[in-house]
């Protein structure tokens, strides 16, 4: 087998828009938030409400659900901003807080509903490099609507496992490389990449005659 | 070593470079529908993003209210300031020092007003040469000077604590 050479051909959307370490005005409000200045993290809350929103609905995909928990998030990085060193912009480290957050509530809902993600599912009697997704089985779309689209990708990605689901959001939606990914999710390189290949494998089959007919 | 899988991934986001893109499409020689399923990945990956834009976060002035009255109900309340706590401190200590030194004035003046003290010397030091520079007392609690007494000229041996001395030793050399 052979090793991965990894080049940096695909940028991330996230360079140029946030420096290594977190800007001086936004540490200056992290360190009166820190000191107990709620005015100053709700200046940190107007400023990444909408990401957070965003970061969490596309793991979600429900308007209520994104903002009750982006709203938890928000308190979480409330209770442990003293934890925050600086070390990362202040959306950085926010943006793990979220994901935690996500991943945790599409867990409960899964237990709850009593569904079970396997995240192998359908690809077990395939060998690895085979094309997975049915071909010309399903009968061609002539046009179908944006909205019916997002339903479809919605419903899609909700038989995704939590894993998956947050493995695709940050690498397909938001373009996170995959260090990236590994550091938020807090497992190996090698392991987001897996994620990957099964979360694309089950969204193909799924998705097949939607993006073949747009 | 990375897994067919992980190769498949970086190959589909235009990761791999160099020998390790070469060693893997040759690998995938034995997969002809390998390029059909890369392109297939890549498609998916523009829907997901051509579709996957989240709404316009409503009434966002509302949700910075509503964060704010749940962490002020989640926040515990500040401890109060510390400096009037520091101020007991130092009110107790001090009534505390008070309450010392009057204890200890009490025991003074109980002191001098309770045991009885050793009459002051009645006679001035001799003006003559006579000092007592050793003794052997069989009691230690006898000690011996000299004394001169102007009025009437003479120099006294003063035996402080002697009680009794028999006759027979007061023959001096």
């Amino acid at each position: 087998m052979n090793e991965v050479a990894m080049t940096s051909s695909n940028p991330s959307p996230t360079e140029g828009t946030e420096p290594a370490g977190a800007p001086a005005d936004e540490l200056e409000l992290v360190a009166k938030a820190q000191a107990g200045d709620t005015a100053a993290f709700d200046e940190l809350v107007i400023r990444y409400r909408q990401r957070a929103f965003s970061m969490i609905y596309n793991m979600v995909r429900n308007e209520q659900d994104a903002w009750d928990l982006a709203q938890d998030g928000f308190v979480k990085a409330w209770k442990s901003i003293g934890r925050f060193r600086g070390q990362s912009s202040f959306y950085t480290w926010l943006y793990r807080i979220l994901m935690n957050v996500g991943i945790d509530w599409l867990r409960r809902k899964q237990i709850e509903s009593g569904t079970e993600f396997d995240d192998t599912m359908g690809l077990r009697n395939v060998e690895a490099g085979a094309v997975t997704a049915p071909r010309g089985e399903l009968a061609p779309v002539e046009r179908i609507s944006d909205k019916e689209i997002r339903e479809r990708i919605d419903a899609a990605i909700a038989k995704l496992s939590p894993e998956h689901r947050a493995a695709i959001v940050m690498r397909e939606i938001d373009g996170l490389e995959y260090s990236e990914i590994a550091e938020r999710m807090e497992c190996s390189i090698g392991t987001v990449m897996s994620r990957l290949f099964y979360a694309r494998k089950k969204l193909q089959a799924m998705l097949k005659d939607v993006y073949e007919n747009i | 070593m990375k897994t067919f899988e992980e190769c498949f991934t970086a190959w589909v986001d235009g990761q791999l470079s160099g020998e390790a893109l070469a060693a893997f499409e040759k690998e995938l020689a034995a997969h002809p529908e390998a390029a059909a399923d890369r392109d297939a990945a890549r498609q998916l990956g523009k829907l997901l993003r051509a579709h996957s834009t989240a709404p316009a976060l409503s009434n966002a002035d509302f949700f910075s209210l509503q964060l704010q009255r749940r962490i002020d109900a989640e926040t515990p309340p500040r401890r109060q300031p510390v400096k009037p706590e520091r101020e007991a401190v130092v009110s107790i200590f001090s009534r505390l020092a008070w309450a010392g030194v009057f204890f200890l004035v009490l025991a003074g003046a109980s002191f001098f007003l309770t045991i009885p003290h050793r009459p002051a010397q009645p006679l001035a030091p001799s003006n003559y040469f006579a000092q007592v520079v050793e003794s052997w007392p069989s009691d230690p609690g006898i000690s011996a000077t000299t004394v001169y007494n102007p009025e009437d000229n003479v120099t006294v041996l003063w035996l402080d604590g002697l009680d009794y001395m028999p006759s027979e030793q007061l023959a001096l050399k």
